[in-house]
């Protein structure tokens, strides 16, 4: 087995409201990543992708805050550990963010060049100006980026050009885990596809050793990371393979997103567009049962008040349903 | 310099011409259109009591010879040009025969005394406030914030006049008015400076409390707005320390605030008359402010020139400055 990268447990974080109410919008969320591989994570927009990207770099703001379980990264367990030592030795090295508005994450005021330089101060790595900018040099012109982008303030720049400079400045440290959160998804199709083509780049060079790609997008991450995990009102509800996650989804809200979207790939040309009704649970007060329940169409009375725990069927395949794999290949047969 | 910035300048240049040229004629008709006679007021207050209507004609007929008002609009428009390009701008009416410069000369280093630093420590201060108040929230913010607001929407005169009635009448900490004990010579002694120094206090206190109100609102709102700017929070998620975040964003912050202290230095003449009027300090406002009761178009039309020619060096410095500071508005200007 491949060395693990990441490797989350139980992790649970929550948003404290102005009014003092616990949102937990990552609840016992555990996912592995080995060196080398890809995860994407899919699902509607409150559904707690961001936040478990915010909460995967150990580093917390309010209203955002630690509860429980543990982050461990290469072999290194970076829970608990002060904030001002996972600055320096986890953030950007470690774990590397690109943010959701990409286009906006760069300080207006400050070159591209002199805040790759704030980068590495901040880290406190033994490099003059001169070494910091032949390095920033070389990983633009590696990366296929004009070099004289450094000398430029974000606004002189495009936004494609930008989003791809933001991924560089990311991955200047070489990070073990590489978190994106809907880094092309404010982008024309072909920046898009060089943004991705960009990551798919960084992966096989070698660059970022693991990578976290979340998306509402289901058909970009089909084509970009190997395996794909479906997240709904905080909780994984299943993870497997992209493949298998895109033609045979198990759990019913990861069979309704897939019907939702279109993947242009063979085998899907005749599945019709279904829209799932209603709307994810508020998760002051989360549903005592499946909370998928409320909008599922296969839901039993039963599914409504047990607990369901995320269940691990082999092969990295989980799912967490009340319902058994082979009942719901059935129910799905019948509809098709 | 790039031919972006010198076509840019070139431009910018071009508009303040005309403006410059719209300002001096509106200078010269303005104080024109004010109801009341410059020469019959000198002459009311001249003449002696039995004078008959002869002599009071005789009079007038000299004052208006001696100040050029006996020529048509344009003559004296022309007169108003040629004094302002050789800097006498002429003679005053109410303090006949002194030149308007020497007038001006005489007061407007008052007013830059007064004027200038209180700007710059309001401003100053009330930019620390509002950053504080938007990095601290919690105290800052609920105890400060409110006070300034309230200083800030007091209307100049009141705020001076509340000074005044509180630390000159009841106190007795400071002197009511003018900029040093009446009687006094002025010198370079240590009884004349200090003197200097107590009249200096009021005025100086309620320019800086109602600059720094304004100052503060604004600085707050715009740090609040870049303390939550995205990249605040990508900077924080690569590691960099929140001192260093924390300088990106107040520089950021103090951009717009640049404006707001060019503008206040450049109306600073303007800005000078409540004060000065209410503590009777000589400076330039007080010297427009007598003016204006006597009809001194000379006078008024200079010190109004002053204003606008500081307000426009003032905005082209800006543009010059942002060109510097700014490379979003650089982007925008120069491409």
């Amino acid at each position: 087995m491949a060395k693990l990268m990441l490797d989350v447990r139980q992790l649970t974080t929550k948003y404290i409201t102005r009014t003092g109410e616990d949102v937990y919008s990552v609840d016992h969320v555990s996912l592995t990543i080995e060196e080398g591989k890809s995860l994407g994570i899919a699902g509607e927009s409150g559904c707690g992708k961001s936040t478990l990207a915010l909460s995967l770099m150990g580093y917390y703001f309010p209203p955002l805050h630690y509860t429980s379980g543990d982050i461990i990264v290469d072999g290194k367990n970076i829970t608990g550990m002060d904030p001002d030592t996972i600055r320096k030795t986890v953030l950007g090295s470690d774990v590397a963010y690109i943010p959701q508005a990409a286009m906006n994450a760069l300080n207006p005021t400050r070159k591209v060049g002199k805040f790759i330089e704030d980068v590495i101060h901040a880290h406190e790595l033994p490099m003059d100006k001169k070494q910091i900018r032949e390095m920033a040099e070389q990983r633009f012109a590696l990366l296929g980026l004009p070099v004289d982008a450094l000398d430029k303030h974000s606004v002189e720049l495009s936004g494609g050009m930008r989003q791809r400079v933001v991924i560089a400045v990311s991955t200047i440290l070489n990070p073990k885990v590489l978190i994106a959160d809907e880094p092309s998804s404010a982008l024309d199709v072909t920046s898009q596809k060089m943004v991705i083509k960009m990551m798919k780049d960084m992966m096989a060079k070698g660059l970022v050793k693991s990578m976290i790609f979340i998306t509402h997008e289901l058909p970009l991450l089909y084509n970009v990371t190997d395996d794909i995990m479906v997240m709904y009102a905080g909780q994984i509800v299943e993870r497997g393979t992209a493949k298998e996650m895109v033609f045979d989804p198990i759990h019913p809200y990861s069979r309704g997103l897939m019907r939702s979207i279109l993947v242009p790939e063979e085998g899907t040309r005749d599945v019709k567009l279904t829209a799932i009704p209603g709307t994810p649970p508020n998760l002051k007060h989360p549903p005592q049962g499946c909370r998928f329940a409320e909008r599922c169409r296969y839901a039993t009375e039963a599914c409504k008040f047990n607990q369901m725990p995320l269940l691990d069927i082999g092969g990295g395949r989980y799912y967490r349903c009340g319902h058994s794999v082979e009942h719901l290949r059935e129910v799905y047969e019948g509809e098709d | 310099m790039t031919k972006g910035m010198r076509k840019y300048f070139k431009k910018k240049i071009f508009w303040f011409v005309i403006t410059f040229i719209a300002a001096v004629v509106l200078n010269f008709i303005l104080p024109r259109l004010m109801p009341g006679d410059p020469v019959n007021s000198i002459v009311g207050k001249n003449i002696s009591p039995g004078a008959t209507q002869e002599q009071v004609q005789e009079q007038i007929t000299y004052y208006k010879h001696q100040f050029g008002l006996d020529k048509n609009i344009f003559g004296q428009f022309w007169d108003f040009v040629k004094n302002a390009f050789n800097g006498t701008f002429g003679v005053s009416y109410s303090q006949y025969p002194r030149l308007v410069s020497d007038i001006i000369g005489s007061s407007i280093w008052w007013t830059v005394a007064l004027q200038l630093p209180a700007i710059l420590v309001g401003w100053l201060l009330g930019n620390l406030l509002g950053a504080l108040a938007a990095y601290k929230r919690s105290f800052y913010d609920k105890a400060l914030m409110p006070l300034t607001l309230f200083f800030s929407a007091i209307p100049a005169f009141g705020a001076s006049v509340i000074l005044l009635v509180i630390f000159a009448v009841t106190l007795g900490w400071a002197p009511v008015n003018g900029a040093f004990d009446p009687g006094m010579i002025p010198g370079f002694n240590w009884k004349f400076i200090s003197s200097v120094i107590a009249h200096y206090q009021l005025p100086f206190w309620s320019i800086v409390l109602i600059s720094i109100g304004g100052q503060a609102v604004g600085m707050r709102s715009m740090s609040i707005y870049e303390l939550n700017a995205d990249y605040v929070k990508y900077a924080r998620f690569l590691g960099i320390k929140d001192k260093k975040i924390v300088r990106y964003v107040f520089r950021n912050a103090m951009l717009p605030q640049v404006t707001g202290l060019a503008m206040s230095i450049g109306s600073m003449v303007g800005g000078a008359l409540v004060a000065e009027t209410i503590f009777s300090y000589p400076g330039l406002g007080m010297s427009m402010y007598a003016a204006i009761n006597s009809s001194d178009y000379p006078v008024i039309s200079a010190c109004t020139l002053i204003i606008t020619i500081m307000v426009l060096i003032a905005s082209f410095m800006l543009d010059i400055i942002y060109a510097f500071i700014d490379p979003r508005v650089k982007a925008a200007q120069f491409d």
